[in-house]
């Protein structure tokens, strides 16, 4: 394999960051500021994100960072635009960076309006799918058969996760694509393409949680991968919603592979992972047919 | 920089952070560190001969050939002979033959080696002949023409003794020409008479001179003799005419001499490289040949290609079947083969396979007009004094001391017959044992190894890719003809194969552990990366993405 765009040795992010060990969102935002460069302005809600960029006066990115409530990432950005294209700065692209609960839950009311309203923001939630940072609780995110501790070992969660990227591509934005840190290059190049559209780009990044997800920190990116290669995450990009395009054509491996791998679902039994299994396949003859139309 | 112990009043209304997490030194929160820590890929450590293999696959890759040449230069001074000859063990090892297929290492090898003939290697410092060391080595086979390589680079004069009248031994009277084409090995015998080796023909030990002599003459003697003399079946009728040994018949086809007593039904005995040969050049002779083996095909100490190259080609062999007596007519010439059929028993001998027993009443006539017998050489043990024998060979160490002052011994005659990848390795061995009796050199510490296996590669960075095929003469154009049969493939295809190198153990600057660390404590500078242990949290990702193993992870010891 050769790097396209990840190997570039531009960083926009400081070593000393608070996140755990094999944080898959502190990951997702280094690559994130790769391929958006200086010219940007974060704007992030309540979620991991707050503590990784570090407690004041600390701050580890090399770019302007607005914290904000939990429900406003989206609202937060569209002012921050507003406020540039008034001053007439409409080369700085604002990105805002929200967890899975903030986005998938608390902030969806904001992210809906506007996208609603067009606004020139990137939002990418990048998505551990619980939330990790108030101690590991389920989310709309968390999937089928997930321990979490408020769904714990023999409550395991028995809803399907939100899709999220559905919900935004029915505002018929001009791009929505989901991304996965196992495939950065993949990752970076289309937060090259969010910054060119002329509209509100949603990015959903699948980012592990080792703490979260019971997995060893070195799984980080393997796990990543897994997951798109077993058909759990795939990846695409949706423009106008309604285009599909699929970025990458997965191994096709048991969902069993990945699930195995994690000790929030070793409580599964073989009929719930051949659920998931089942659910995971149905979902990709869907996706398969929308890139049809 | 403002201070970080701020009073109250002088924290701002808004919070506005100014001082970066690089003062947060979250290395302190690590169990387990990684480092680069390159490892043996299977290839160098299968090898004989210990040639960096991953190192000039990736220098050809680079394009780097004069490099990549002067890589194995440094193990094996003969690569376009061992490319050639050579059985390949580095290739049996290759992580990638569990992938998909190994690399072609042997042509690539031969590539090198066929470069190497047209190029001037730079002569070092150390290769000013010093008048007052000589040497001696008697017999110019591989070991003895690998020690004088080795010898010459350090600047020692040299004298190869040889009793027939071409160097090259077993190289040049042994190996059909087929698979070693004369002028290849004439050009590298050439190169090394550049250096400044001088051969002497047509002098044999035991005849011309002796051991002692040569002590006087020269500050070091060094045995090369090879083992040369055919095993005896132990039959009735062996004197029978049209009864040949297997390398004396090699040779006399070899020098291009008419053979004695060669007919058109040839049967050849034995299951080793020699048979082989002798039944491949028997049946360019014009001849109908068959092998007969006591064994199986499983248990065929010759090389897996050459014996399938040998069937596709018209030889028959016919296994578990073992000579009993030979059939000789009046004119005591040879008019048959008494066999007897053979089955293995559940025992295993000194070799690891297990024994042939004879069945019992199942004796058979093979028709034939010519034996040949190949069923194993033994070292000339006659012509040499009796404090150096041991067992059935000449006793010496690794490196070739022998138990008689000055002399020193190296190949088949200490191993008994093997390989030619292992007598140059032996040669080279004994080279530096010399130059470390002569000049006090050291001698080059045992590499130890850290072998990387298949399962501790990361293979998702891979993908499957075919091998590529060698080019081989059609069979019906290698009839009546010693024409090489594997042909050159270009430079294109090299270059292909290189690419297909795992590297395993040794980085060969992929990024990928700079790419995937969420701690930015990986930089990369220059094509290096150095790991930042004041903010590597030791995740191990780095490690795990590592797709060739050269990242390992440390217990971090309580300090």
């Amino acid at each position: 394999m050769r790097w396209q765009f990840a190997n570039d040795i531009k960083e926009y992010m400081n070593q000393g960051h608070l996140a755990c060990p094999g944080c898959g969102g502190a990951y997702a935002m280094r690559l994130a500021l790769k391929a958006l460069g200086k010219n940007t302005i974060v704007v992030i809600p309540a979620c991991c994100w707050s503590i990784i960029d570090g407690p004041f006066p600390l701050h580890c990115l090399e770019v302007p960072v607005y914290h904000t409530a939990f429900e406003t990432a989206a609202v937060v950005a569209s002012g921050i635009r507003a406020a540039l294209d008034i001053k007439g700065k409409t080369d700085i692209e604002v990105l805002a960076f929200a967890g899975d609960g903030g986005t998938l839950d608390i902030g969806i009311q904001a992210l809906s309006a506007a996208c609603e309203r067009n606004e020139k923001i990137i939002y990418a939630c990048y998505d551990n799918e619980a939330y990790m940072n108030t101690g590991i609780q389920r989310s709309s995110a968390t999937p089928y058969g997930a321990w979490t501790t408020t769904t714990p070992r023999e409550n395991f969660k028995k809803e399907r996760k939100k899709n999220i990227s559905e919900i935004i591509a029915a505002h018929r934005i001009p791009y929505v694509a989901t991304a996965s840190i196992g495939f950065p290059d993949d990752l970076i190049l289309k937060f090259k393409k969010a910054k060119e559209v002329k509209g509100t780009a949603f990015i959903h990044i699948f980012a592990p949680c080792p703490t979260g997800w019971r997995m060893a920190p070195e799984l980080m990116i393997k796990i990543s991968q897994l997951a798109v290669d077993c058909k759990i995450f795939p990846l695409y990009e949706v423009f106008d919603g309604v285009k599909y395009n699929i970025n990458y054509q997965p191994k096709n491996i048991p969902v069993k592979e990945y699930l195995r791998l994690q000790g929030r679902f070793s409580h599964l039994t073989e009929k719930e992972i051949e659920t998931i299994q089942k659910e995971v396949d149905d979902n990709w003859e869907i996706l398969i047919k929308k890139t049809r139309i | 920089m403002k201070k970080l112990d701020l009073k109250v009043k002088d924290y701002p209304e808004l919070a506005v952070s100014w001082e970066k997490t690089l003062i947060n030194k979250t290395g302190t929160w690590r169990t387990f560190y990684p480092k680069y820590f390159p490892k043996t890929p299977p290839c160098n450590y299968y090898c004989p001969a210990n040639e960096n293999i991953q190192k000039y696959i990736a220098l050809t890759l680079k394009g780097a050939l004069e490099e990549a040449y002067l890589t194995i230069l440094e193990k094996n001074p003969f690569p376009s002979i061992t490319g050639r000859v050579c059985y390949h063990p580095c290739e049996t090892g290759c992580n990638r033959s569990n992938f998909d297929e190994s690399i072609a290492i042997h042509m690539i090898e031969r590539f090198l080696g066929d470069y190497g003939l047209n190029f001037v290697e730079p002569k070092r410092k150390s290769e000013k002949i010093d008048n007052n060391k000589k040497v001696a080595i008697i017999g110019s086979g591989p070991s003895g023409l690998s020690c004088a390589y080795y010898l010459l680079l350090n600047g020692i004069k040299v004298t190869i003794l040889e009793r027939e009248e071409d160097a090259g031994g077993i190289l040049f009277y042994g190996i059909p020409s087929y698979r070693l084409p004369k002028e290849i090995l004439k050009s590298e015998i050439e190169k090394l008479t550049k250096r400044g080796a001088k051969f002497i023909f047509k002098k044999e030990l035991g005849k011309d001179f002796s051991l002692v002599d040569l002590t006087k003459e020269y500050d070091a003697v060094f045995l090369a003799i090879g083992a040369q003399i055919e095993q005896e079946l132990g039959i009735p009728n062996e004197e029978a005419k049209g009864v040949l040994m297997g390398l004396d018949f090699l040779k006399e086809v070899n020098l291009k001499r008419k053979i004695k007593n060669f007919g058109k039904n040839v049967l050849v005995i034995g299951g080793g490289n020699t048979a082989i040969d002798c039944a491949r050049v028997a049946l360019r002779k014009g001849a109908k040949v068959k092998i007969i083996y006591r064994r199986t095909k499983e248990e065929m100490p010759a090389v897996k290609e050459e014996v399938e190259e040998a069937i596709k080609e018209g030889v028959e062999i016919i296994f578990l079947t073992a000579p009993v007596k030979i059939i000789k007519n009046k004119r005591g010439e040879v008019r048959g083969l008494e066999c007897v059929k053979m089955k293995l028993s559940g025992e295993v001998d000194e070799t690891g396979r297990r024994k042939p027993v004879p069945i019992r009443n199942s004796n058979f006539i093979i028709k034939g007009d010519t034996i040949i017998k190949a069923i194993g050489e033994r070292v000339d043990l006659s012509i040499l004094p009796k404090e150096i024998i041991g067992k059935k060979t000449i006793f010496a160490d690794e490196y070739g001391k022998t138990n008689m002052e000055k002399v020193f011994a190296g190949g088949d005659c200490v191993t008994g017959p093997k390989t030619v990848v292992e007598a140059i390795a032996y040669g080279r061995k004994s080279a530096y044992l010399i130059l470390h009796y002569l000049k006090n050199y050291e001698i080059p510490k045992k590499e130890s190894f850290n072998l990387v296996s298949y399962e501790n590669l990361n293979l998702y960075y891979f993908e499957k890719q075919k091998r590529i095929e060698e080019n081989k003469l059609p069979i019906n154009k290698r009839k009546r003809n010693f024409k090489e049969i594997i042909t050159a493939v270009s430079d294109q295809e090299i270059r292909y194969e290189a690419s297909r190198c795992f590297s395993c153990g040794v980085c060969n600057n992929c990024d990928n552990c700079y790419v995937f660390c969420p701690d930015l404590a990986i930089l990369k500078k220059n094509g290096e990366y150095e790991i930042l242990y004041d903010y590597c949290k030791g995740c191990g990702v780095c490690a795990h993405e590592c797709p060739r193993n050269v990242i390992s992870m440390f217990f971090e010891e309580e300090k």
